[in-house]
């Protein structure tokens, strides 16, 4: 017994000498991921970490930097021929991994395999939607290709950053299967290998053209090798990221940020979230069908608080439908503040004057806030139930008005009323859990979403803004996104779409 | 005869399987929940044309009755179909996490074996001792604490504060070695690159060790429980008085028959580690078949959970053979 307890003792030692091991070396990234990627093809995936991957291995025509403006990156240049027809220059010089020029036939190529039913041989892209109305891409000559919309869609650039360029003739060579196995793009980081449940390695291009010169530096990055490690659970990965084992983390728990703050070599980065928390409530049934009771509820949940609690980051509190950092959002409107005086004498005028019972519908990822909201509620006289849901079973409830109060996230991620309004607040959207339905918003949303002009779309979604603020089908609110960084990263930041763009990053 | 007997085993085991795959397939689209939305996620951008195009592809808008027929027809052409999430060959997905579910099912019934037989021979050897009171301690500890806490303890001590093994995944890359098994522990020896076996056991010790400890705790107290027994019995007296060393009448007499019992208790730990890692595989990030499933039962991917199922069954229909088998080794007196 004693010599199995010394041989114990002599492993566990020799593991101890061998842990600098996990040390990686400063030309090389970690990057804990919370979720696993789905597909490493650029159109085969509606999932913004699989995207975070993608996009350092794929280029677009247009990118973004953590300012939120559309720069140029595949593409020199563009102009819009008429209100439907965008004409793209494509950047001259630019190889793919495997060597071979990217032309404007693999733009072509690369947006039919997306729009084109059946178009990623015989399967169709889940990625259609997002190029709304884009009827069809035709390359002029080697260097120009023109965008035709069958109708006008005012977001269509906004819209491209998330479309990555993938190469024609290798994918035609060894077919959708394989390509999904050993990608290539046109990059500043080349597949090295991976699995979709473990990790991904990249390996810097040498060959990069260097990316949007609107995004300096440009050229080659100066990382030379980045992995991707798949960290779903959050206490895995935060423990992964103080132990040093993880460079950078996505989705830092609020909770675990005063653990990390407390190690010099780790920092916290807080970028504009692009996810909206919206307490829904089904306006076709009592109580919620009684605005004063809504607006009474809005006025009960004290919102910066909540924020401050729960989420231990800035974040912002919704006047209206809209992000408040958004463009087309209407500044002449303030949030619904913390009145619980004033809710007691709404819900009073609604008939209610001892409050109701209501539950609060929600997952487990949000069962903390919907707790903290039910107490705030219980102040004026609300007493609210948190009932916790699998997403999946509780959603085509809400979608046939069987039930009252949810609380949920729907993304913008590109901070524009079109894709999230007509989701949220279009009579019948696919994320419409209020039931809210008015036809002048739905005139306005639909308007919105067929204009060019920012002023004029301005002006109509001013209007939708107004009526949704005064009929308070809902009430939101954003928080920052936390991601966690090794204090020596330089030139490297969040962007609040959540994309990791390592390009520019080194270590000090 | 026994081989024949063995045969007709396996053979019964396919309908079984079948038959848990086809109710699988009905629960599965009985459930609340689009897996075609699930795809499209929580955002805007979605065409009525995109949601039909992908039912169609995926045959979600036929009746249960055909989809059922093109699943069945699929299986008896070795098809399984593909991941809707993924869009491969739901044979590869989970072929491709097969090894991994292995290795850490085999690493934490290596670590129940070698903590429990000695615990549980000595407690019962010496019972009511301090070691035997520690090793019931020890047990009760093991049935108590979950595995996904025990886990998340054993990081923070032994990656985070001593930094002296991994917090998760099954190797550091520099360290993978060639496939052959995609077991990297067995890969590592039969390639003999050691620093990679060396990388791989540390990887694999926590994530043993939290997988392990319940059934360990089990394995034990049954071990214990029925030496005690079988200790009392009259031939282990006739042992004792014919002279025998104590060393070979507990080995030889007492374990050997002790062990009946706890046979039939590992084999269906067997079924349970590669079949209840779920959450084990989801602290350590361990790239098994648990956390696969999981994540494929929210996202409502029929047919990888259809796959993953019909290989749980064969695992179990399989322990609970192996555990026959080894019964009639133990015991002559048994039959299959």
């Amino acid at each position: 017994m004693k010599r199995l307890v010394y041989l114990l003792l002599i492993v566990f030692l020799l593991l101890g000498l061998t842990s600098n091991i996990f040390a990686a070396s400063k030309d090389t990234i970690v990057i804990g991921l919370s979720s696993p990627i789905l597909s490493l093809d650029p159109a085969n995936h509606r999932d913004r970490v699989s995207e975070t991957v993608i996009r350092n291995m794929f280029d677009g025509l247009v990118t973004r930097g953590p300012d939120m403006v559309i720069v140029p990156e595949i593409a020199e240049s563009w102009k819009w021929l008429d209100d439907t027809t965008c004409e793209f220059k494509i950047r001259k010089g630019i190889t793919f991994h495997n060597g071979e020029a990217l032309t404007a036939e693999d733009v072509e190529f690369t947006f039919n395999r997306i729009i084109k039913e059946g178009g990623m041989d015989g399967e169709s892209s889940p990625r259609k939607g997002l190029l709304g109305p884009l009827e069809s891409v035709e390359m002029v000559d080697d260097y120009t290709v023109i965008f035709k919309l069958s109708e006008i869609w005012p977001v269509l650039l906004k819209m491209l950053p998330h479309q990555q360029i993938a190469p024609k003739d290798y994918l035609e060579e060894v077919g959708t299967e394989e390509f999904r196995k050993h990608p290539i793009g046109a990059g500043p980081f080349k597949f090295v290998e991976g699995t979709l449940i473990e990790r991904v390695v990249l390996e810097r291009f040498d060959d990069y053209y260097g990316g949007s010169p609107d995004l300096p530096p440009v050229g080659v990055a100066p990382l030379k090798t980045v992995i991707f490690e798949i960290l779903p659970e959050s206490s895995t990965r935060v423990a992964a990221f103080i132990s040093g084992a993880c460079d950078i983390i996505q989705i830092v728990p609020a909770v675990d940020v005063p653990l990390i703050e407390k190690n010099p070599n780790r920092v916290i980065k807080y970028s504009r979230g692009t996810n909206a928390y919206n307490l829904e409530m089904n306006v076709t049934k009592p109580p919620f069908n009684d605005v004063k009771v809504r607006k009474a509820m809005a006025y009960a949940v004290d919102r910066d608080l909540l924020i401050e609690m729960v989420y231990n980051s800035e974040g912002s509190v919704f006047a209206g439908p809209l992000f408040p950092y958004e463009e087309m959002f209407d500044t002449s409107l303030k949030p619904y503040g913390y009145k619980p005086e004033l809710a007691k004498v709404l819900l009073k005028e609604a008939g209610y004057p001892d409050g109701f019972s209501i539950v609060l519908d929600t997952t487990a990822e949000f069962k903390e806030p919907a707790e903290v909201i039910a107490g705030m509620l219980a102040e004026v006289g609300i007493k609210c139930t948190v009932r916790l849901w699998e997403w999946g079973v509780l959603k085509p409830l809400l979608l046939k008005g069987e039930r009252d109060l949810v609380l949920q996230t729907w993304g913008s991620s590109i901070l524009d009323p079109v894709g999230y309004v007509d989701a949220k607040f279009l009579t019948n959207g696919r994320g419409n859990y209020s039931q809210y339905s008015n036809a002048e918003v739905d005139k306005c949303i639909n308007e919105g979403a067929s204009i060019i002009d920012p002023a004029k779309r301005k002006e109509i979604y001013k209007e939708m803004q107004r009526i949704i603020y005064e009929e308070c089908p809902a009430f939101g609110f954003s928080t920052d996104d936390l991601t966690g960084c090794s204090a020596d990263l330089i030139n490297w930041e969040p962007i609040p779409d959540s994309r990791i763009n390592l390009h520019d990053a080194s270590f000090k | 005869m026994k081989g024949i007997k063995i045969l007709e085993r396996v053979l019964i085991a396919i309908p079984i399987m079948l038959a848990v795959t086809i109710l699988v397939f009905v629960f599965m689209r009985v459930m609340p929940g689009d897996p075609v939305d699930k795809i499209l996620g929580e955002s805007g951008h979605v065409s009525a044309e995109e949601i039909q195009a992908l039912k169609s592809e995926f045959h979600l808008d036929q009746p249960l009755s055909t989809q059922l027929r093109i699943f069945i027809s699929g299986i008896f052409h070795g098809d399984l179909g593909k991941s809707f999430q993924e869009r491969r060959p739901v044979w590869d997905i989970i072929t491709e996490r097969i090894p991994a579910t292995v290795e850490l099912a085999l690493g934490a019934l290596l670590f129940s074996l070698i903590v429990s037989i000695p615990i549980g021979i000595i407690s019962a050897v010496k019972q009511n001792s301090l070691v035997d009171r520690l090793g019931m301690a020890f047990t009760f500890l093991g049935i108590s604490a979950p595995g996904f806490w025990l886990g998340i303890i054993l990081i923070i001590i032994f990656a985070c504060k001593l930094g002296i093994l991994p917090v998760y995944g099954r190797i550091t890359f520099a360290f993978k070695p060639i496939h052959i098994t995609g077991m990297y522990v067995l890969d590592s020896i039969l390639s003999r690159n050691w620093p990679a076996l060396k990388d791989s056991l540390t990887h694999l010790i926590l994530p043993s060790i939290s997988l392990g400890a319940a059934q360990a705790a089990v394995t034990t107290r049954i071990l214990r429980s029925s030496m005690l027994e079988v200790l009392r019995a009259d031939y282990i007296t006739l042992a004792r008085t014919k002279g025998l060393s104590e060393y070979i009448v507990i080995t030889k007499h007492a374990l050997r028959n002790a062990l009946i019992p706890t046979v039939t208790v590992i084999g269906l730990q067997i079924g349970a580690l590669l079949g209840g890692n779920m959450i084990i595989e989801t602290v350590f990030a361990w790239p098994g078949l648990g956390r696969l499933v999981v994540t494929s039962i929210f996202n409502r991917d029929f047919p990888v959970v259809q796959g993953a199922v019909m290989f749980y069954a064969l695992i179990y229909v399989t322990a609970n053979l192996i555990v026959d088998i080894l019964y009639t080794y133990l015991n002559p007196k048994t039959f299959l």
